[in-house]
């Protein structure tokens, strides 16, 4: 019961801390921020969670097996997306010449892949930032 | 589909082991199939550096231009698989697939465990793909991102035991490397600044039309660069972290990162003195004066230090920092002769210098014992081991019919072109330091009266590995063919930006 | 003289970025406690984070994203902001992985400082 403001504040924060992030995250494009800050976002929910909860239920909440894989499939996604160009017949990483629809100016359509390619870069960066946040934990105790 | 593969080839070489190398963590559990993954994809990897390096041949030196997302060149990232691309690519996937063999079942007693070992080959991919990335990339920032992505990996790599020894190591080579990196990025910001490109080709053409209103700021870029480079590729006064985190590194470890490692390091160097600086403007800012000397420092310093050195794998990882004074020196002298040579140097040093560290690996493995004084008759108790050791031996001092003595044939009629004396007299010297500091440990283990002491070849991989790496040296000593011609054109065409 | 103090003033951020730069390197070289050694070394990078910003820096310009409302404004250079950001990406890992070592060096030598951990290789050897 000690730390009740704290984890009634977090409980009513943290979704929205990480619907921020995952908002940054898409938006990289046209707004400030882009995957890699959105992710942070992301993965400091999960961390500011671990620290007020204790870290068995943070752990819980994201348990070694999971960070493993969105680690990898985070990053593998990337390369799925820059192998869409290639799979078109243009190069790697190749958005407009893909033919992807590039939508109008300033919508959220306009990046084509970018958005889709900040989804993996952010989950990788998300889920890096809880492992290295455990480990160090872990390591310490 | 065998069309879209090779008209990508020159960013699938890269990117395959960087992607495998991701997803490798989730197989651990399995240490067999993240053994298999890794040897497939440095194999294809040979296949792709082979191709691109034949069509590189054929096409007489016209480079494949390759631009990431279909953005040309002054916006967009782009790939440039050229002679000298084509050469390092071959020398990467060639180096790096025996020394992955060489750790076929033999890395969980040394790091521990299924997944300290899985780490272990996680960053032994990421290093083999920024090294295919530093081959083949044109683009400054991205020499900066794999610079460092290359740094972190050589850091895990070496503190992957878990020896304290070896993370102090890791720690001075971290901190001394980001200096390095530090020194870069400013280097890289300078030429941006002036510039405005981060394309080299662009860069370059821009810088040689303005050098002339900024003289000061092109000479602290290049201070930086070189010092920077110099940290990072072990250049002799700024080699301290060297011998520590090569001794202390897994063997098969310190293979690569005494054998390739520094060496793509070496070759991001080359590409920014000579495809952005440029041989003029090295000329007129006597950057080629300074690596000379540097150079012939590093020649002799690091050879006295390797002579009094007892332990095996220091003295080994001080003769890299004497062999890294020859790329330098080579890197001064400012002809095709000098600059063949240099470029053959890297090769047989990394043929050369991974073997021994692995039929040093073997031997500590086999035996327990790091001493050289105490590896009596260790000759014949492990034949194939010494044999490849001793092969790598003669092929560093630079006896004909090895490897090491067309480098070293090249740098001296360079050198001689170049007109310096004191360069060919520090060449031969650097040789027969170099016997002087190798000989003993073979007398040692073939000559000296043997005591009990136990030991044998390692498992058939590992002898294939070093089979594989002897066998190199000598193919590349006898029969150059190819690879000098590469290395060659190679040296023309950066000299050839003036 | 007042030449070389308006360069000075008009050119400030790099003036900064040189002095931190300084200070940073001074830290690494210097300190012998690894924590000090690392901050030293992210000092020194966020000096060269803050003279590629500045380079990219236009007075007056707008952020660098196209709308439609006005396509023709003055933008600043984007290219060293997205440069810099993959530059704080390194450093973030480096930092990690360096306090990662540091923990595990405290756990084999009991101490952060590298002269002591010197000292006791030393005793070992």
């Amino acid at each position: 019961m000690r730390d009740f403001i704290l984890k009634r504040v977090a409980a009513l924060l943290l979704p929205f801390i990480q619907m921020y992030g995952l908002y940054v995250i898409f938006h990289g494009h046209v707004s400030p921020g882009g995957s890699f800050a959105g992710g942070i976002v992301v993965g400091l929910a999960f961390i500011a969670f671990a620290t007020i909860y204790g870290l068995e239920r943070g752990r819980a909440k994201m348990p070694e097996r999971i960070t493993t894989l969105t680690e990898s499939y985070g990053t593998l996604w990337y390369g799925i997306m820059g192998m869409v160009g290639i799979i078109k017949g243009a190069p790697f990483l190749a958005n407009k010449l893909a033919g992807i629809d590039l939508g109008t100016l300033g919508t959220l359509s306009s990046g084509g892949l970018i958005s889709l390619i900040g989804l993996g870069v952010g989950i990788r960066v998300a889920s890096t930032m809880v492992t290295l946040f455990f480990t160090m934990m872990e390591e310490e105790s | 589909m065998t069309a879209t593969i090779i008209s990508n080839l020159p960013v699938f070489v890269v990117i395959t082991p960087l992607f495998v190398a991701f997803i490798l963590s989730t197989f651990a559990r399995r240490i067999r199939l993240v053994e298999s993954l890794v040897i497939t994809v440095l194999a294809l990897g040979v296949l792709g550096a082979g191709y691109l390096a034949s069509l590189v041949l054929m096409r007489n030196g016209i480079p494949i231009i390759y631009s990431m997302g279909g953005w040309p060149a002054p916006w967009g990232i782009e790939l440039v698989a050229g002679s000298l691309s084509a050469f390092f690519l071959l020398l990467v996937a060639g180096v790096s697939l025996p020394v992955a063999l060489f750790t076929v079942d033999n890395m969980t007693h040394e790091v521990g465990g299924s997944v300290r070992t899985t780490r272990f080959y996680v960053l032994y991919l990421l290093l083999a793909g920024t090294l295919a990335g530093m081959a083949v990339t044109n683009d400054l920032f991205n020499v900066f991102v794999l610079v460092e992505v290359a740094t972190l990996s050589c850091c895990g790599l070496v503190s992957a035991c878990k020896h304290p020894r070896a993370a102090e190591a890791s720690f001075n080579y971290l901190i001394l490397a980001t200096l390095g990196s530090a020194l870069i990025l400013g280097g890289i910001g300078f030429l941006y600044i002036i510039t405005g490109h981060l394309n080299m080709g662009f860069a370059s053409m821009e810088l040689s039309r303005i050098w002339q209103d900024y003289p000061h700021v092109v000479w602290i870029a290049a201070g930086f660069l070189l010092v920077g480079f110099g940290v990072k590729s072990a250049l002799f006064p700024l080699h301290v972290w060297l011998p520590d985190a090569h001794s202390t590194a897994p063997s098969p470890a310190s293979a690569i990162l005494s054998g390739l490692a520094v060496k793509g390091y070496m070759i991001c160097l080359i590409k920014v003195l000579y495809n952005l600086f440029g041989s003029t403007l090295i000329q007129k800012f006597a950057l080629h004066r300074i690596l000379a000397l540097l150079g012939m420092v590093a020649i002799i310093a690091g050879s006295l230090f390797a002579l009094a050195q007892d332990e095996l794998k220091r003295r080994l990882a001080f003769s890299t920092v004497a062999q890294v004074g020859y790329v330098f020196l080579g890197l001064g002298q400012v002809n095709a002769q000098g600059l063949t040579g240099t470029l053959f140097h890297i090769a047989s040093h990394a043929v050369i210098k991974s073997g021994l560290f692995l039929a040093a690996g073997a031997i500590i493995a086999a035996t327990g014992k790091t001493r050289i004084s105490e590896m009596v008759g260790i000759g014949r108790k492990m034949p194939i081991t010494m044999a490849a050791f001793t092969i790598g031996s003669l092929g560093m001092v630079g006896i004909p019919l090895f490897s090491g003595f067309i480098g070293k044939w090249h740098l001296l009629s360079g050198s001689l072109t170049a007109g310096s004396t004191l360069a060919p007299l520090v060449i031969v010297i650097g040789s027969v330091l170099a016997a002087a500091y190798l000989f003993p440990i073979i007398r040692t283990a073939y000559f000296e009266p043997a005591q009990a002491i136990d030991g044998q070849d390692p498992g058939v991989p590992q002898r294939i590995a070093l089979i594989l790496l002897a066998a190199g040296v000598v193919i590349l000593g006898v029969a150059p063919g190819p690879f000098l011609e590469l290395a060659g054109r190679a040296a023309v065409e950066l000299l050839a930006l003036k | 003289m007042k030449i070389l103090l308006d360069k000075l003033i008009i050119n400030y951020p790099y003036f900064a970025a040189v002095i931190l730069f300084l200070i940073g390197a001074f830290t690494v070289l210097t300190r012998s406690n690894l924590f000090k050694k690392l901050i030293g070394i992210n000092i020194m990078e966020s000096a060269i984070f803050l003279m590629f910003i500045a380079a990219g820096n236009i007075r007056g310009g707008a952020v660098p994203i196209l709308r439609q409302s006005n396509p023709e404004a003055l933008y600043i250079n984007p290219v060293p902001s997205a440069l810099m950001l993959t530059g704080i990406v390194v450093s973030v890992s480096v930092t990690a992985f360096a306090l990662a070592l540091i923990i595990r060096l405290y756990q084999s030598y009991g101490t952060t400082d590298a002269r002591r951990i010197a000292e006791m290789k030393r005793e070992v050897t």
